[in-house]
């Protein structure tokens, strides 16, 4: 469903060129997760924003569930990452000014879905990652832990089949990480594809193949057997 | 410390470039209209301070009833036998002099020049002490001399070297030039821009006038003109109320009730308003708009640095929260962004006093005038504004952000971005009520001066060429050779005498009535004098009836009294209950006889309706349509109006010019096409519609820099909300609308209170003429409907590029 070839990715300033992504080769199926790591500045997030839609790469060739993705108008990448792709960040990304609810209302608010049907699915989602009694609060009011469920909640209220997640626990306590983690496995088991940067390598555990990054290119990838 | 803050003041506009420009030049903006509004008000108000006893010299005028109806409320001038009486009553009064207006053909040697002569009591040389550079005020006293100013003797004699030089008034008078006088600046009421009839550069004794034109005045109360004034110079320990008091006994005991009727009260007033007099006379409070749109402007720019100062701090609250850790104190972060905002108050005030160094010139050239910055005088006055204007700006945000706690701020920068965003808003609504209410103004004047101009059409404007100043007896025999000779000009149609051309704004009147032998007056009429020839030569529709004729010996009023076959307006039918046009031929009316004037319109004459002309606006513009009366008379004719072909236009010009010369070789021709009469009228309502365009147009830009300023701040303070929408699907045009229905809220409201005040401010401009538009709600509509628009396409400049970026480039904002 995801395929890259060759793809590359820079970034120019003034004076700096930085190769970001070099040549990168990878294909992703439907129903994997799949979790990258390498050190700070090889990339990882690089790739993530490509494969997400985010960001456009320099070269090489970027097919999604047979699209070429350099030909598409903004319009058309919007389409399809709002149908297909959910997003969790490390630093969570939640408007602050608006309620647990309305954040995830969000991500439907874009889909041209009834106000009903919207409130029906926020209320579902928010039951099913037990968030629901914060329903009216604050992002701030939460903790980390509970405002990434809520990132993670929006991400898969459009019943989007692939989840982005930088580093999703980047910025939790081990027990907060984990329960995250936990939510991100059972995500997969009921069949969503899931892309995850880490650095930990425990996180990086409940992958089931991990590619890992070294200066922009592929250096290992391995499959694990699941546990 | 305090240049410390003025360090990091600077340090933090010069970090943010892009708002700190909008600041200051917004505040700049502001602070030149401003200024220069103070500026100006103050030169026109603050005239004739050479006069060393300015303020002891006093003018009387009169006031209007409502019912006299003649387009002015008030006049600088009063009858000139009002003058003498006053002296006569009053012995205290150190001097009394009246001034009056009259055109002569001055000759010297072979050259001819017409010249607005100032004739004066003898004691206007006590009041206004002129500087002589040659002879003395003593030759007031001999009715054979003239006072010259120095521009005026160049102009004659090519030198000032001149007493005892002789001229010649319209041929027939001698005079000698008995002084000269230094020029008196252009900031004296005497060469007022406003009033063009009363320039000092050529004066003669009022005995002068007596023996030229045997002119009586001392019993002289049916003529007022502007320009004609009566002054007094009262003893140092009193004042205008002294003089007023004075001038109400003379009021009620010598107008008679006619009079009454018409003229509501004597005004005295000081010299000091003299200049500024036309303003009042029209019943327009224009200083006083001018010093308002001027604040107005002003503080369009101080909430333009209140907002986007305010919107602004927020980026700041960390280094609030550093310098509260280190112990700073609420009161001296307040004083720290207040410094601030003076700062910026000083640079914006600095480009500003550069910018009306640069436009006083040019505008003292394009009007004439002398306006000049006192520095050390408004040095307090400059700083005072810098102070408020910095304080008032300055003060929300520093407060706003001073009192932030020191924790939230180290913590968390974006809780705090929506904070302020009420505020904000009532701003941003309160400058956009501002701005479309100026907006909406200058639509209704710019509509009802369109309004004017179409219905001035209808007469020829610019198919009339009028000729001047046959009012001179010497040309008098010459009128119906001239005429003859004009006609006979190819390309000329008609010619035609009158007292009076459409748009002059004058008023001569007399009292008449439909009952024979009555003697209260129950209305005045507006007389025109013609010749047969002038209906057809203006287009003047007959409803009924019949025009002038030489073969109806009644036809023209002669000076034997008795019947008189006269054409009146449909208004001077219906008022004198004659009926309609056609009822009103065939019937009589009569002139009111008045026993203190021997005037030949109080002789007794029957009017014998002969035809009845449709209702037209003679005077134009601004006035009513009122009773009119054409009468046919070969007196009062002062203007000839010579109906063209436009075809080969220079042509026919060209040969009426040599027909004038070759008729009227002594005097030099004068003429204007109608279209300049119109536009003479015109040119005080056109120069206020401008002024008030040019401060609507600053005030409207003003506030849409700030809102342009503020709507890419709130687009950068947005960046990550906009990126997750974007993330979460959101199309480019989904994120714009977002961003412009942000400021669209206070927009529309503002309109709710800006375009009723509009209404209420326009009706009273409208109050002001007789003919109105009838589209004042569409125009208001429609100026609030460009409000909006304008604001729109403001904040989509931003907004569509904002929307556009890539989406993880909002992400990685931080």
């Amino acid at each position: 469903m995801i395929k890259l070839q060759e793809l590359s990715k820079i970034y120019r300033t003034d004076d700096i060129e930085t190769v970001a992504l070099d040549a990168v080769n990878i294909e992703i199926e439907t129903g994997e997760f799949v979790a990258i790591m390498g050190p700070s500045g090889c990339g990882k997030s690089s790739l993530l924003n490509v494969i997400g839609m985010l960001d456009v790469a320099n070269s090489g060739q970027y097919i999604f569930n047979g699209n070429d993705i350099s030909t598409q108008s903004e319009n058309q990448l919007s389409e399809l990452r709002k149908r297909n792709i959910g997003f969790v960040f490390q630093s969570f990304n939640l408007i602050d000014e608006l309620s647990v609810r309305e954040n995830i209302e969000l991500a439907l608010l874009y889909h041209n879905i009834p106000a009903a049907e919207r409130k029906q699915r926020v209320a579902a989602v928010m039951d099913k990652i037990g968030i629901a009694h914060r329903a009216g609060h604050r992002p701030s009011q939460l903790s980390g832990g509970q405002q990434q469920r809520v990132a993670v909640a929006r991400a898969v209220v459009g019943e989007q089949s692939i989840i982005l997640a930088d580093e999703p626990t980047g910025n939790l306590d081990s027990r907060q990480g984990q329960e995250v983690m936990e939510m991100l496995r059972a995500l997969n088991d009921e069949g969503k594809t899931i892309i995850m940067v880490t650095h930990s390598a425990s996180h990086a555990d409940y992958a089931k193949r991990t590619i890992n990054l070294f200066d922009g290119r592929v250096v290992v990838e391995n499959l694990r057997a699941v546990s | 410390m305090l240049l410390g803050y003025i360090k990091v003041a600077l340090r933090n506009l010069l970090k943010h470039r892009f708002y700190a420009a909008i600041n200051v030049v917004g505040l700049a903006i502001g602070l030149t209209v401003f200024l220069l509004s103070l500026l100006l008000a103050r030169y026109e108000t603050n005239h004739d301070y050479m006069f060393e006893n300015r303020d002891q010299i006093y003018f009387v005028g009169v006031e209007f009833t409502k019912s006299a109806d003649i387009g002015v409320q008030s006049i600088d001038a009063v009858q000139s036998a009002f003058g003498p009486l006053l002296r006569a009553q009053e012995p205290e009064l150190e001097a009394l002099a009246r001034s009056i207006n009259r055109e002569y053909l001055v000759t010297v040697e072979v050259d001819n020049y017409y010249q607005s002569i100032k004739f004066v009591d003898t004691d206007f040389t006590k009041i206004f002490h002129l500087d002589y550079i040659a002879g003395d005020a003593s030759v007031i006293h001999n009715p054979t001399s003239v006072i010259l100013s120095r521009s005026a003797a160049e102009k004659y004699f090519g030198h000032t070297d001149v007493l005892g030089a002789q001229l010649e008034l319209d041929h027939e008078h001698s005079m000698t030039v008995g002084a000269v006088f230094e020029d008196i600046g252009k900031d004296s009421h005497f060469n007022s821009a406003l009033i063009d009839d009363s320039q000092l550069e050529f004066i003669a004794p009022f005995s002068a006038l007596k023996q030229i034109a045997d002119y009586s005045m001392e019993g002289e109360w049916n003529n007022i003109s502007f320009g004609n004034r009566t002054y007094a110079l009262i003893p140092k320990q009193c004042d205008q109320q002294w003089l007023q008091q004075r001038v109400d006994s003379l009021y009620e005991e010598h107008l008679n009730p006619e009079r009454k009727d018409f003229i509501q009260k004597f005004r005295a007033r000081p010299l000091i308003e003299a200049n500024t007099i036309l303003f009042d006379a029209i019943g327009m409070p224009i200083i006083e708009s001018v010093r308002l749109l001027g604040l107005m402007v002003l503080l369009i720019a101080c909430v333009n640095y209140t907002n986007l100062a305010t919107a602004q701090s927020f980026s700041r609250t960390r280094e609030v929260g550093l310098r509260k850790s280190f112990g700073a104190s609420r009161n001296q972060l307040l004083v720290q962004f207040l410094v601030e905002s003076l700062t910026t108050a000083v640079l914006a005030l600095l480009i500003a006093v550069a910018a009306i160094e640069l436009i006083i010139p040019w505008y003292n050239q394009a009007l004439d005038k002398a306006v000049q910055i006192y520095y050390l005088e408004t040095l307090p006055l400059l700083m005072l504004v810098a102070l408020m204007v910095g304080l008032i700006a300055g003060a929300y945000p520093a407060y706003q952000i001073a009192g932030v706690k020191p924790v939230d701020s180290l913590k968390n920068n974006n809780a705090l971005v929506s904070g302020g965003g009420y505020f904000r808003s009532t701003m941003i609504g309160l400058q956009f009520a501002m701005s479309t209410f100026m907006l909406a103004i200058v639509m209704v004047m710019l509509f009802q001066g369109e309004k004017m101009q179409k219905s001035s059409y209808i007469y020829p404007r610019d198919e009339v060429l009028v000729l001047d100043r046959l009012d001179i007896e010497g040309t008098r025999a010459r009128h119906e050779s001239l005429k003859e000779q004009l006609l006979k000009v190819k390309g000329v149609k008609e010619v035609s005498y009158s007292s009076q051309v459409p748009f002059d704004q004058s008023n001569s009147t007399f009292p008449i009535t439909p009952l024979r032998g009555d003697k209260s007056a129950e209305m005045s009429i507006n007389q025109v004098r013609v010749d047969t020839d002038f209906l057809s030569a203006y287009n003047i529709p007959l409803l009924a009836g019949r025009g002038y004729s030489l073969n109806y010996a009644n036809d023209k009023r002669t000076d034997e009294p008795g019947q008189v076959n006269v054409i009146i307006n449909e208004t001077a039918a219906a008022r004198l209950g004659l009926g309609s046009a056609q009822q009103a031929i065939g019937k009589t009316f009569y002139n009111i006889q008045s026993s203190d004037s021997d005037q030949d319109e109080f002789k007794q004459y029957d009017y014998s309706v002969i035809g009845v002309v449709e209702d037209q606006n003679f005077l134009g513009l601004h006035n009513t349509i009122k009773p009119m009366i054409f009468l046919f008379s070969d007196d009062w004719r002062s203007h000839a109006s010579i109906r063209l072909d436009t075809a080969n236009l220079n042509e026919t010009l060209s040969s009426i010019e040599k027909t004038w010369n070759d008729v009227i070789p002594d005097y030099p021709l004068q003429r204007r096409f109608l279209d300049e009469v119109f536009e003479e009228t015109y040119q005080i309502i056109r120069a206020m519609s401008m002024t008030l365009s040019g401060f609507a147009a600053i005030a409207l830009s003003l506030a849409l820099i700030g809102l342009f300023g503020l709507a890419a701040f709130m687009a950068e303070r947005r960046t990550k909300e906009i990126g997750i929408r974007k993330v979460l699907g959101a199309k480019a045009s989904q994120v714009a609308y977002l961003l412009i229905w942000q400021f669209s809220i206070p927009v529309v409201w503002s309109l709710l209170v800006s375009i009723p005040a509009a209404y209420f401010a326009s009706s009273i401009y409208l109050g002001f003429f007789a003919d109105k538009i009838d589209t004042l709600i569409p125009v208001l509509l429609v100026a609030g409907v460009i409000g909006i628009a304008t604001a729109w396409m403001i904040v989509s400049l931003h907004a569509f590029k904002v929307a556009r970026l890539p989406p993880i480039r909002s992400l990685r904002y931080e």
